[in-house]
């Protein structure tokens, strides 16, 4: 099923996960460890959903256990609930026994994540990857190597050659693209990628960007990307959902996240972003440093370092509140946050629009 | 692979033959009581001192190859002239017999047991290293770990004693020594079958607790593989666990290992002197034993070449067949 505007973050949207409650926590010396907290969010059939916060906001943690897949000794508990497209049976990920995960990742969810370099087996041709591939999942092999040669094609790169390398013998854009071909090749319904661009140079990322808009269009994909590069995400997805300390703090469309963001954490992740136009003194970078996972910070977690806190924030964990069009928010202020906050490029930005 | 580099290979290989030889050859001469002084003394005290120069000498340079009354350097080039183009090595004093022949008659015995102890090091090393791997910190690793360390720690002449103790004499499941039971024909019957296999078990077993000590290994690469992002992608890849065991981390985790198993077949060869002497099992290890006890130096010398052959041979297979287990080792370069 298609939506014919993606923008339009319905609540009625055919979704395809539905994540409730969900927690990653994980046994240290110094105590327990809890990497993602309580997160709640939708994903929808079809879109293009961006993930963005600092290094260890729990942006991983979240995307692995959609295929129920956090390293041991990480446990996982909450709800994420898988709807197969035309109206299969809902799937609970994390009840699945052993032989049904192994059946269902890949199969349904596929990943690509930020060690491309590193994911093949550097003893197997690429072309063994895509075999054991169909093999594992009892598919017809024949039928789905020609499949991985149209991918490979597709993809820009030549499918005889890069089939009969090694691993070692592609370059790292080549890796890059032979590991998303590899991802496709089960024609999953959700592609989950975790910072696939992080190792590759600037043209490279482009390229990736624009060939994943039209692997998305061609294999009808749900895919979810993970980064840190806020502005390559404004290219690429249709929603945004921005996590700070292990949870969620803000979840709207990319328009609604980039000029209306109501998060103090969201406006000064945007200051903080690099702009070439933008002149340097108004980058601004956030001050403070990123919460540890052990310990819990009592009421809003963002707290210690928003510039707009009180003691409002310290009593209670702000909710999400519903700014409409599917855009909502965890802080209490979210009506005068642009006020407090401004964001010197985005409104210089939009003045210089006006005046063209 | 490239003819250039084959050549390269198997030049080093005969170089370094050439060289045990020569340094051999020189040691056996420099020795107090050395290989022509031995033999004149045993033929001296056989015919009662009655024997005339001459005809000593003749009878020396028939049994060693080496003329005494020539120089060094001409007794060498006989010995090795001899070794390489007539393949002789010589004729044992004691046994009277040519020594290709008596080592010809032993190899396929002491080859027997030697394999059946790598084919059993070997794989419980693999076995054992990717399991304990697998169950890292758990009470299984820990135990084993101990035993293959305990294990490891005891000489494998003393696990061949223990055994024998326990196995042979207090409770009779194998035979003490020996290579095959008495009175059995050989020849292509289970009884024959049975009674070689029985022979071998115990010596293969304690030159196989040799062979082990690549467990520990095996288990410390296993676990750095394990933590490889290729072993995470395939496991979400839904691939089968068997396949993400051999296949992913079994072959990964060999391959700093193949060339030291390689040179291994040369420890668990010349471990052979030793265990076939402990459970007196007529192979190669044990006719060298015996030149030794009789200052046999033909047989002595022509059995250290056939392991140093031995050994070379298998450095030059690891050599030519690493590009075969890891296609990014090139050759030729």
């Amino acid at each position: 099923m298609r939506t014919s505007n993606q923008n339009d973050s319905d609540p009625d949207q055919d979704v395809v996960f539905e994540v409730r409650d969900l927690e990653v926590t994980f046994g240290t010396n110094r105590g327990e460890s809890r990497v993602v907290r309580n997160v709640d969010f939708d994903i929808y059939r079809n879109e293009t959903l961006g993930m963005v916060g600092e290094s260890g906001s729990g942006k991983s943690m979240t995307s692995s256990a959609l295929m129920n897949a956090v390293v041991s000794p990480g446990e996982t508990s909450g709800e994420v609930t898988y709807y197969p497209p035309d109206g299969g049976e809902p799937i609970s990920v994390l009840d699945l026994d052993e032989e049904e995960l192994r059946k269902f990742r890949w199969g349904e969810v596929a990943m690509v994540f930020q060690g491309a370099m590193s994911s093949f087996n550097p003893v197997k041709k690429v072309r063994g990857h895509f075999r054991e591939t169909l093999e594992d999942h009892n598919r017809d092999v024949e039928a789905g190597l020609e499949r991985a040669h149209q991918i490979l094609g597709d993809l820009y790169l030549d499918p005889d050659r890069v089939l009969d390398s090694y691993p070692y013998e592609l370059s790292g854009g080549m890796k890059q693209r032979a590991l998303v071909a590899l991802a496709l090749i089960l024609e999953p319904e959700v592609l989950v990628m975790d910072e696939p661009t992080a190792a590759l140079d600037l043209l490279m990322q482009r390229s990736i960007v624009s060939l994943l808009k039209e692997l998305k269009e061609e294999y009808e994909l749900t895919i979810i990307f993970i980064t840190h590069d806020l502005p390559l995400l404004t290219k690429l997805a249709d929603r945004l959902v921005v996590m700070y300390a292990f949870d969620i703090v803000e979840v709207g469309s990319t328009e609604e996240i980039l000029y209306d963001a109501a998060h103090p954490y969201t406006r000064s992740l945007l200051n903080a972003t690099p702009d070439l136009n933008a002149p340097i003194e108004e980058m601004q970078s956030i001050s403070g440093s990123k919460p540890d996972p052990v310990t819990n910070i009592p009421g809003c977690s963002y707290r210690p370092r928003c510039p707009m806190a009180d003691e409002s924030c310290a009593e209670a964990e702000p909710p999400m509140a519903d700014r409409g069009d599917g855009h909502r928010t965890a802080c209490f202020y979210h009506d005068d946050v642009s006020d407090e906050i401004p964001i010197p490029a985005m409104e210089a930005a939009e003045k210089g629009g006006e005046s063209e | 692979m490239t003819p250039k580099y084959l050549l390269k290979r198997l030049g080093q290989a005969i170089l370094t033959f050439f060289v045990t030889m020569t340094v051999s050859f020189l040691l056996y001469q420099a020795m107090p009581g050395g290989p022509t002084e031995a033999m004149r003394s045993v033929i001296l005290s056989q015919s009662g001192g009655s024997v005339d120069i001459d005809r000593l000498n003749r009878m020396i340079q028939l049994y060693t190859n080496v003329n005494p009354d020539q120089p060094m350097h001409v007794q060498y080039f006989n010995y090795a002239s001899d070794v390489i183009l007539r393949q002789d090595l010589g004729t044992s004093f004691f046994k009277n017999e040519e020594v290709t022949t008596l080592i010809m008659q032993r190899i396929p015995w002491s080859m027997f047991i030697s394999v059946y102890a790598l084919a059993l090091g070997y794989s419980l090393s693999i076995f054992l290293g990717v399991m304990t791997a697998y169950r890292e910190k758990s009470r299984f690793d820990s135990t084993v770990s101990s035993l293959i360390i305990g294990l490891n720690s005891i000489p494998y002449y003393i696990v061949g004693v223990v055994l024998i103790y326990f196995l042979a004499i207090q409770n009779n499941y194998f035979p003490t020594g020996g290579r095959i039971g008495s009175g059995i024909a050989a020849g292509y019957n289970p009884e024959f079958m049975l009674s070689l296999v029985q022979h071998a078990a115990l010596p293969a077993i304690s030159m196989g607790a040799l062979a082990t000590s690549g467990a520990l290994a095996m288990r410390g690469n296993a676990i750095r593989v394990l933590g490889e992002d290729y072993i995470r992608v395939a496991q979400l890849r839904g691939l089968r666990e068997t396949r993400i065991a051999t296949q992913y981390l079994g072959h990964n985790s060999i391959l700093p290992m193949y060339t030291q198993f390689m040179i291994g077949i040369a420890g668990v060869f010349s471990s052979a002197v030793i265990v076939e002497e402990v459970f007196a099992y007529p192979g190669m290890g044990l006719l060298m034993f015996e030149a030794v006890k009789t200052q046999d130096y033909p047989l002595l010398m022509g059995t250290l070449l056939v392991f140093t052959a031995i050994s070379l041979t298998a450095i030059f297979i690891a050599d030519l067949t690493y590009t075969l287990i890891d296609p990014r080792i090139s050759v030729g370069e």
